[in-house]
C-alpha cells in the first residue's frame, strides 16, 4: 500500500508545496440554503474546502452535513446560495456545462454503493462513464483499453491492484470503500466528498480508509471533505476541522485548536434542534 | 426466545448500564430498560366497524357470484354419467404410433411457440420496463405512457391476440408466436419494472454523481443488480407461455392444443387422452428445467 501512516510530515507539506491554498479554494459554498417540507436543513451555510488537504466535517445528526455534500454533487437541488468548484459557479446551471464543471467533484458514501456483482475493475472504470460515449460504455466489455489501464493505476493508488479481477462482493467493507475511492480517482476528480466514509467500518478498516484519504489529500493534492462522527478521527487525520450546527457553519479551525467545548456546543446544538 | 421472560432483576447478565439499555432498545424490547417494571401487554384490538363492513361486502359478493355463475353442485352430481362415459372412452389412451408420433411433433411446435414468444418479447419488455419503472423513467409522462402500454398488453388475453393475428397471418403457429410476444411483453415488462423498483438506489445515485447518462446508469447500476431476478422471471414466463401456447392451439394457432381440440370434435377421447399425457410430460419437463435453472442463479 502506498498509504503513509500518521500526519507528521503532512502539516508542513500543506504550507510548503502549495504556496497559497487559500487563494482559490477547490470548493467554496456561500449562503447555501435547502429546506425539505417542514424543516430547514441548510440555513445559509458557508464552507470552504482548500485545494489540498483533508477537511473533517463534524456536526450532530440533522445539522446539514450530508445535505450540503449532496447539493454539491447534484443529488439534491439547493434552494439558494452559491457553490463554486475551482471558482466556477454551479448553482443555477444545467446540462452539459454543469456536468463538465461538476465532473471534478466525486462523492463516496457510507454505504459504499458499488455494484456488488461486477468486478472491482469494472466498478472503477464506471467512474469514467461521464466522459465516455455510449458506444464505449454500454457494457463493460466495451470499455477502452486506456481506461482499463487508467483504472488499474487508480486501484494501485488505493493499494488494491491485485484484487482487480475479483467481484466486489468478495471484498471486505474497508476494501470496498477503497475501491469506491479508486472509482472517484478514475473520474479524475480532484475534489472528493466523503459522506461518513468510515461509519460502517470496523476501527482497523476505518483507519486504513482515512489514512488513504489523508495521503491522497496531502501527497497527491486532492481536496477531501469527509463527514466524520468521531472527533478523535478528525483530530488525527484532518488538516482542518469544520463544525456544522442547524445548517450553518459553527466553527472552522485547525485540529489542534479543536476544543472539547467546541464539540460540546456542537452536539448540544444538534439535540436542541431535534 | 427467553427475552420476554427475563426481567430486570438482580443477577441479570445484562446489568442495567448504558450498553444494555441501548441493546434493549435496539432489540425493540423496552421492558429491558433500567428499573422499568413491564406493564401488562397491550390488549388486542377488537375488530373494527371497517373490518366488519369489509367481511359483509365480501360475503355479499360471493352470494352474487354464486347466483351469477349458476353454481350448482347438484347438477354436477346428476351429470355423473356423462363424466363417466367421457372418462370410460378416454381410458385406455390410444398410444399407437400414428397418434403418438404427430402428438409429440405438435408438442414440439407448442414448445417452439412458447420459446419464440418468450425470447422475442425480451427486447420490448426490457425497453418498456426501463421506461415504466419509477427508478429509471426519464420523466413522468414517459413513465405513464409506458405503464399504460404495458397495462393494455397485459389486459388483452393472449387468446384474443391469437384470434386477431390468425386473421392477419392465417391459422398456424406463427399467429401463436405473435400473440405470445404481445401479451408476454405486457406481463414481463410489468414484472421486470417492479424488480427494478425494489433495488437499492445507492449505486444509481453514485453513478449519477459522476456524470453518467440515463442509459449508462441503467446499464451499469440497475441491470447488474436485477439480472438474477430478470432471468428467474423470464424462466417463469417461459413456463407459463408454453402452457398458454396450448390454449392458443385451441383457437387455431397450431401446436398440440390444435390436436386436442380436433380429437374432441371427432369424439376420439382416447386420442385426446394421449395428447393430454404428452402435454403433461411437456409441462412437467419445462417446469423442472426452469426450477433447476432458477435454483442455480438465485444465489
Amino acid at each position: 500500500m502506498s498509504v503513509s501512516p500518521g500526519r507528521s510530515a503532512g502539516g508542513t507539506a500543506v504550507a510548503d508545496r502549495s504556496p497559497s491554498p487559500e487563494a482559490v479554494p477547490s470548493l467554496s459554498i456561500t449562503g447555501l440554503r435547502k429546506s425539505f417540507p417542514g424543516r430547514t436543513v441548510l440555513a445559509g451555510l458557508d464552507l470552504r474546502i482548500p485545494a489540498r488537504g483533508l477537511v473533517a466535517v463534524l456536526g450532530a445528526n440533522g445539522s446539514g452535513k450530508s445535505t450540503a455534500l449532496r447539493c454539491v454533487v447534484g443529488l439534491e437541488q439547493p434552494d439558494g446560495g452559491s457553490i463554486r468548484l475551482h471558482g466556477e459557479e454551479i448553482v443555477g446551471l444545467s446540462g452539459r456545462e454543469l456536468a463538465r464543471r461538476r465532473s471534478r467533484a466525486a462523492m463516496i458514501f457510507q454505504k459504499i454503493h458499488l455494484v456488488q456483482r461486477r468486478t472491482v475493475l469494472d466498478n472503477v472504470c464506471a467512474g469514467a462513464l461521464g466522459r465516455l460515449p455510449l458506444r464505449h460504455s454500454l457494457v463493460p466489455a466495451l470499455f477502452p483499453r486506456e481506461l482499463r489501464e487508467e483504472a488499474m493505476e487508480c486501484l494501485h493508488r488505493v493499494g488494491l491492484a491485485d484484487r482487480a479481477g475479483d467481484t466486489v462482493g468478495r471484498l471486505s467493507g474497508g476494501q470496498q470503500q477503497r475501491v469506491a475511492v479508486a472509482r472517484a480517482l478514475c473520474q479524475r476528480a480532484d475534489v472528493v466528498l466523503a459522506d461518513e466514509p468510515v461509519a460502517a467500518l470496523d476501527p482497523a478498516a476505518a483507519t486504513q480508509v482515512l489514512e488513504l484519504l489523508s495521503d491522497l489529500a496531502r501527497g497527491q493534492g486532492l481536496a477531501v471533505a469527509a463527514v466524520l462522527h468521531q472527533p478523535e478521527l478528525a483530530r488525527r487525520y484532518a488538516d482542518r476541522v469544520v463544525g456544522l450546527a442547524r445548517g450553518r457553519l459553527a466553527f472552522d479551525t485547525a485540529p489542534e485548536h479543536l476544543s472539547e467545548r467546541d464539540l460540546d456546543d456542537l452536539y448540544a446544538a444538534g439535540e436542541g434542534a431535534s | 426466545m427467553t427475552w420476554d421472560t427475563r426481567g430486570p432483576a438482580a443477577g441479570d447478565p445484562f446489568t442495567p448500564d448504558r450498553g444494555s439499555g441501548l441493546a434493549a432498545v435496539a432489540a425493540g424490547n423496552p421492558g429491558e430498560r433500567r428499573g422499568a417494571v413491564p406493564g401488562p401487554p397491550p390488549r388486542r384490538r377488537s375488530p373494527s366497524a371497517l373490518g366488519a363492513a369489509v367481511v359483509t361486502v365480501l360475503v355479499a359478493l360471493h352470494v352474487l357470484a354464486w347466483q351469477g355463475t349458476g353454481f350448482s353442485p347438484a347438477d354436477l352430481v346428476r351429470g355423473w354419467r356423462g363424466m363417466a362415459d367421457f372418462i370410460g372412452e378416454a381410458i385406455p389412451p390410444d398410444l399407437s404410433w400414428p397418434v403418438l408420433g404427430p402428438g409429440i411433433q405438435a408438442a414440439l411446435v407448442t414448445l417452439y411457440i412458447g420459446l419464440l414468444g418468450t425470447t422475442f418479447s425480451v427486447p420490448f419488455a426490457l425497453v418498456l420496463a426501463v421506461l415504466g419503472a419509477r427508478t429509471t423513467a426519464p420523466n413522468r409522462w414517459i413513465y405513464q405512457a409506458a405503464r399504460s402500454l404495458l397495462s393494455f398488453l397485459r389486459a388483452v388475453p393472449d387468446v384474443v391476440f391469437a384470434l386477431i393475428f390468425v386473421t392477419a397471418v392465417g391459422l398456424g403457429p406463427f399467429a401463436g408466436v405473435l400473440a405470445l410476444i404481445f401479451h408476454n411483453t405486457g406481463v414481463m415488462g410489468k414484472l421486470w419494472s417492479e424488480a427494478m423498483e425494489e433495488i437499492d438506489l445507492g449505486p444509481r445515485d453514485a453513478l449519477r454523481t459522476n456524470g453518467a447518462g440515463g442509459v449508462q446508469v441503467v446499464a451499469h447500476a440497475i441491470l447488474p443488480a436485477v439480472v438474477p431476478q430478470f432471468i428467474g422471471l423470464l424462466l417463469y414466463r417461459f413456463d407459463v407461455n408454453v402452457r398458454s401456447s396450448l390454449v392458443l392451439g385451441l383457437v387455431g394457432a397450431g401446436g398440440i392444443g390444435f390436436l386436442v381440440n380436433q380429437s374432441i370434435k371427432l369424439f376420439r377421447f382416447d386420442q385426446m387422452a394421449t395428447h393430454l399425457l404428452i402435454v403433461l410430460v411437456l409441462v412437467i419437463g419445462v417446469d423442472l428445467l426452469s426450477a433447476a435453472v432458477r435454483r442455480r442463479i438465485t444465489v
